[in-house]
């Protein structure tokens, strides 16, 4: 007979507020639903205020990836302005946007996945001890010593913005501020250590080593070379997970989006593609394709927001709560993100597929998406943005200074849309500006992708998709849906978090 | 004796949690005595950690939630605080696991810390008292 019941699981580590329904047969998920559970409404606050004003507003968004809304909110302004952003501020703009990526994809790996390898749930497990030993929450020593390694990484971007917390040095034309030399040189020792802490602790090899793995082969090899390459924390998570089969979970809907990031200077000798160290594109059923703003659309059939047809273009699109009617149809505070029609999951997995890096090529084909994959392609997301920050600040160190800002002109009228990849995935500001004032403003940020619910066709979001297949076999600790909402680094919206006593907790109500 | 901050934590666009930029927002517009420096920590959690080393002394400012009567200042000795982080790293985990990692990540001498709160939500009046409160404990010896 069929029963019902509700259950909490830890989802306070999806950065925001994330309910997920899930419904289990004989053990086993057969359907998701992924609900945002806050109105966020950052659009409907910027409408009517002036034109720079979303510069401010929306790094505020979130405490982790402040900078990624500057950057995007700054080049939606460039693109209304028209103008052309210097090489230094371009270096400079890229450089603190990569600091928020390399310390959150560690930060996130060990304190919010790893831990997971620390669950009762893993008692039988061969390297369960030594988990605990590594992640135990406020005690863990890989824990403790990922806080205390990449708290330092945030002076560059103080040291780049003159100010820290609450940047604001990025604006249309460039950026406020052209640090002196003694600054940079800073920053290179403070870049200099974090990478040396990163090859010995997370890599357990250097960056260099680590770029020859280009096939799963090649990481069996790599993992059986040194002992230092199984102790690090990409060894760790790739011995703990495979012997976990979480190579086997999470695959998703196997279309990947990326909207390219990080500019390449007009004169550098950082390499990239089509302009971007982070290159663009789109890939369905497996084909790549470039890729199109134009097909970037919302649903709103499955969410508390004013019905319409179909998908809209984030330059028609609206933020109109409608929280009432539809009732059992509607379920989430979020849009469904689409490209083409098509759910697309975002973030480093997909940036390294489109991007062609031969080993997630190979996994990709070899092994079909999966979380084990996911992770790792975060975990590793270093190695790709290490070595190009010492170019770049290089760079600045050897031009002496300057170029840093080209006047915009007065932005009265006109629309811009910034695109990025931020740390988990594309993200966008779609702005119009009339009269000198914001008269439309919309968001899409990566968890809109990933964590969309239903589209107007009923077609899962990215990790609803992924969660088909989750065994559960502790209703009361379903470990492995929580691995995989997590490879996808989930951020609903940054809320409230006073000091009060107990904890909140999502839930993830299971109907089995 | 190293720094003297006030350190001020909070969501400004939610209103149950905007406690603590109201308070810095107020403090901005004022002016401080010498040597103590104000903060705008916003959502920046254990990247504030920064803020914490080299000795001194390290006043956050938040809503605190089930503690004691609406309306009233109330502080928070930083053991009373870190003795209520639990569980794993999350954005519910704020500010106790901040004070319960601290020590043991910090380089050099650790600030003295604290909190100075009130219950939300919090009125023009409550926001003026822990300002004020803030500000003594700033600068009591």
């Amino acid at each position: 007979m069929a029963t019902r019941r509700i259950l909490d699981i830890p989802l306070n580590r999806a950065e925001g507020d994330l309910e997920v329904r899930l419904e289990v047969d004989d053990g086993v998920v057969v359907d998701a639903w992924s609900s945002g559970t806050m109105f966020r409404g950052f659009e409907r606050l910027l409408v009517g205020r002036g034109a720079l004003d979303g510069l401010v507003v929306t790094p505020r968004i979130c405490g982790i990836c402040s900078t990624t809304h500057l950057m995007t909110a700054a080049k939606a302004l460039d693109a209304v302005a028209g103008v052309e952003v210097p090489d230094n501020a371009i270096r400079l703009r890229n450089l603190a946007l990569m600091v928020e990526h390399v310390q959150s994809d560690v930060r996130q790996s060990v304190l919010m996945f790893m831990v997971d390898f620390a669950n009762p749930a893993y008692w039988d497990h061969p390297l369960f001890a030594e988990a605990g030993r590594r992640y135990a929450p406020l005690a863990g020593s890989s824990a403790l010593d990922v806080v205390r390694e990449t708290k330092r990484i945030i002076e560059i971007i103080a040291a780049i913005g003159g100010q820290w917390p609450h940047s604001s040095f990025m604006v249309p034309g460039g950026v406020t501020y052209a640090p002196q030399a003694a600054e940079l040189l800073q920053c290179r020792h403070i870049l200099e250590v974090y990478r040396d802490w990163y090859e010995r602790r997370v890599l357990g090899c250097s960056i260099e080593r680590w770029r020859q793995v280009d096939s799963l082969a090649a990481l069996d090899r790599w993992l059986e070379e040194a002992p230092a390459h199984r102790d690090g924390e990409v060894g760790f998570l790739l011995r703990f997970g495979r012997h976990s089969g979480l190579d086997r979970l999470g695959r998703g809907t196997g279309n990947f989006l990326s909207y390219g990031s990080l500019d390449l200077p007009r004169q550098t000798t950082a390499r990239g593609r089509d302009g971007r160290l982070v290159p663009a594109g789109f890939v369905l059923d497996g084909k790549a394709e470039d890729f199109d703003p134009a097909w970037i659309g919302e649903h709103v059939a499955s969410s508390w927001s004013a019905n319409y047809e179909g998908g809209r273009h984030p330059f028609e699109g609206e933020t109109v709560p409608y929280a009432s009617g539809d009732e059992g149809r509607k379920y989430s505070w979020a849009k469904a993100a689409r490209y083409r029609g098509a759910p697309a999951e975002t973030g480093p997995l997909a940036e390294r597929v489109i991007g062609g890096d031969p080993l997630f090529a190979d996994l990709i084909d070899k092994q079909g998406p999966n979380l084990l994959a996911r992770q790792l392609a975060r975990l590793t997301r270093p190695t790709t943005l290490l070595p190009t920050m010492a170019v770049w600040l290089a760079e600045l160190i050897a031009s002496g200074g300057g170029d840093f800002y080209v006047d915009p002109g007065p932005l009265e009228n006109g629309t811009g849309a910034g695109l990025i990849q931020a740390t988990r995935g594309a993200l966008g500001h779609w702005v119009t500006i009339k009269g000198g004032k914001i008269e439309r403003y919309q968001i899409i940020t990566p968890s809109v992708w990933n964590g969309s619910p239903r589209d107007s066709g009923g077609v899962r979001g990215p990790w609803e998709e992924a969660l088909v297949g989750t065994p559960v076999g502790d209703p009361d600790n379903p470990v492995a849906v929580g691995h995989v909402i997590r490879s996808f680094d989930p951020c609903l919206v940054c809320t409230v978090h006073s000091v009060h006593r107990g904890r909140t907790v999502g839930r993830a109500r299971l109907e089995c | 004796m190293g720094a003297v901050r006030i350190i001020c934590v909070g969501n400004r666009h939610h209103s149950g949690d905007d406690l603590g930029a109201r308070v810095h927002d107020l403090l901005a517009a004022t002016t401080l005595p010498t040597g103590v420096e104000l903060i705008d920590g916003g959502l920046k959690g254990l990247d504030l950690l920064r803020f914490v080393e080299g000795g001194g002394r390290a006043v956050f400012v938040d809503a605190i939630d089930g503690f004691g009567a609406d309306g009233l200042p109330m502080v928070l000795d930083g053991g009373r605080v870190a003795a209520l982080a639990g569980g794993a790293w999350g954005h519910g985990a704020g500010l106790p696991w901040l004070f319960n990692l601290a020590p043991k990540v910090c380089d050099g001498p650790l600030a003295e810390m604290l909190v100075v709160g009130a219950q939300p939500p919090a009125d023009g009046g409550t926001v003026a008292a822990v300002a004020a409160r803030a500000l003594a404990e700033a600068v009591r010896p």
